[in-house]
């Protein structure tokens, strides 16, 4: 099973307890954020909404690729890629 | 504690005339409700507009950890949990108010969370609008003579009572004017702002609302309105001190402006269960201020002679010793104040 890096903001801090970056294992990135879920469940209502969807303002990049702009979560990951959360940087 | 637009703050007191500000914590979040939970911890609910709502544990106040689960609509629905606007323990079970408006409760201490459905699904919820401060369910009373009997506020809908545990939830403001009428649904569409209740009477309840300020003496079963001496009936906070019985608030030029009355901030005071109301501002800033008091800016210690609290979107912090006698302005500027609860040790 590949194992990711995953990136967290430090606004999260108070739900991971200061730990910014984890691991996590899937074949797709759908299986990656679900066991990111379960090793941490904090994250869940900070990063996706109850339709399951990445919150509005949250930003998700695999491999520097924004995820918004794949078709879907399905594509494959391989060992030692990154997955990296940050906030939109939306208005002033 | 203090909850802020941009974190927490611990403000701590011997004497309740020289007051320690802390360090914030959830620094970047806002902190919208907090409790003190009849075992001793703390609970402090925080919502991101990126990041979304939790709620975190404290045995200290001042180390935090979040719950690992927290109120939340069914997944798929398209209704979402904005924020948590207020949270109380009543009997063991922990409540929270929340955005979009319903309630949840917690009978494991945080735990988990059930949503309380006959509420949240209420008959008249497609009619439910949002005021300027959105949907949201911010007040909850209870009865301590009945544990099947108690009532939640919503804006902009209004007061809603139960008396079967919540297993149905009746809209409960006949002689309040509708500030957004249903077609449909004539008992919702008034807008409370904030409610108050008699410590040794639930049946006396007291309302700010939207379109003025009104009472109860028969557990909202009818309102009228008692605004006697109020220089504006507009207002968000209303609280009771529980020795004194005295009442407080801090009246608004309405409602487009939301602002004090002049640029001048007063709190006013109702020492005679709100047939009358004065100016109790002694000590408040003697400058233009045009800040406003939110409507879970404002406290009691419930302490003899009672200490009232409160905070304003510009930041200050305000507290009396003496049921409004006299007013210390701390030294400090926050970020625009959300929320104040005040904790006896």
């Amino acid at each position: 099973m590949p194992s990711v890096t995953v990136t967290l903001p430090s606004l999260l801090d108070p739900a991971t307890g200061g730990v910014r970056e984890m691991a996590a294992s899937g074949r797709t990135l759908r299986e990656v954020f679900a066991d990111l879920l379960e090793r941490e469940p904090r994250l869940r209502p900070h990063l996706f909404n109850e339709a399951g969807e990445l919150r509005r303002h949250v930003l998700c990049f695999h491999n520097g690729t924004n995820t918004r702009w794949m078709d879907g979560w399905d594509g494959r990951v391989a060992d030692g890629d990154t997955v990296l959360f940050m906030q939109a940087v939306s208005g002033g | 504690m203090v909850g802020t637009g941009k974190g927490g703050f611990r403000v701590d007191s011997h004497d309740r005339r020289t007051w320690k500000v802390s360090e914030p914590f959830f620094k970047g979040w806002k902190v919208t409700a907090g409790v003190r939970l009849a075992d001793g911890r703390y609970m402090a609910a925080v919502a991101s507009d990126i990041y979304g709502p939790a709620l975190h544990v404290s045995e200290d106040g001042e180390n935090w950890e979040q719950l690992p689960s927290g109120p939340a609509y069914p997944d798929g629905g398209d209704r979402r949990l904005r924020e948590i606007w207020t949270l109380r323990e009543n009997r063991g079970v922990i409540y929270a108010g929340v955005q979009d408006a319903g309630l949840f409760t917690s009978s494991d201490g945080g735990g988990s969370w059930q949503g309380v459905t006959a509420l949240n699904d209420h008959a008249t919820r497609p009619a439910w609008m949002p005021g300027a401060g959105g949907l949201c369910c911010h007040a909850l009373l209870f009865d301590d003579t009945n544990p099947d009997r108690m009532w939640c506020g919503i804006s902009a809908v209004g007061v809603f009572r139960t008396e079967d545990g919540g297993a149905t939830w009746v809209p409960k403001n006949a002689g309040v004017p509708a500030a957004l009428e249903d077609e449909h649904h004539k008992g919702i569409g008034t807008c409370v702002h904030g409610l108050a209740q008699d410590p040794d009477d639930p049946d006396r309840i007291f309302r700010q609302d939207h379109l003025g300020m009104f009472r109860s003496g028969d557990g909202a079963e009818n309102w009228e309105r008692n605004e006697d001496g109020l220089e504006a009936a507009f207002g968000f906070p209303i609280v009771i001190d529980r020795a004194s019985r005295y009442l407080f608030a801090v009246p608004l030029e309405a409602d487009q402006y939301r602002v004090p009355v002049g640029g001048a901030l007063q709190v006013y005071r109702s020492t005679d269960a709100g047939d009358s109301w004065r100016s109790a501002s002694a000590g408040l800033p003697a400058i233009d201020s045009w800040g406003t008091v939110l409507r879970g800016a404002m406290a009691v210690d419930n302490l003899d002679p009672g200490g009232v609290y409160f905070g304003t979107t510009s930041g200050t912090l305000h507290a009396s010793a003496d049921l409004g006698e006299s007013w210390t302005n701390l030294p400090v500027i926050l970020p625009r104040v959300l929320h104040v609860s005040a904790w006896v040790d």
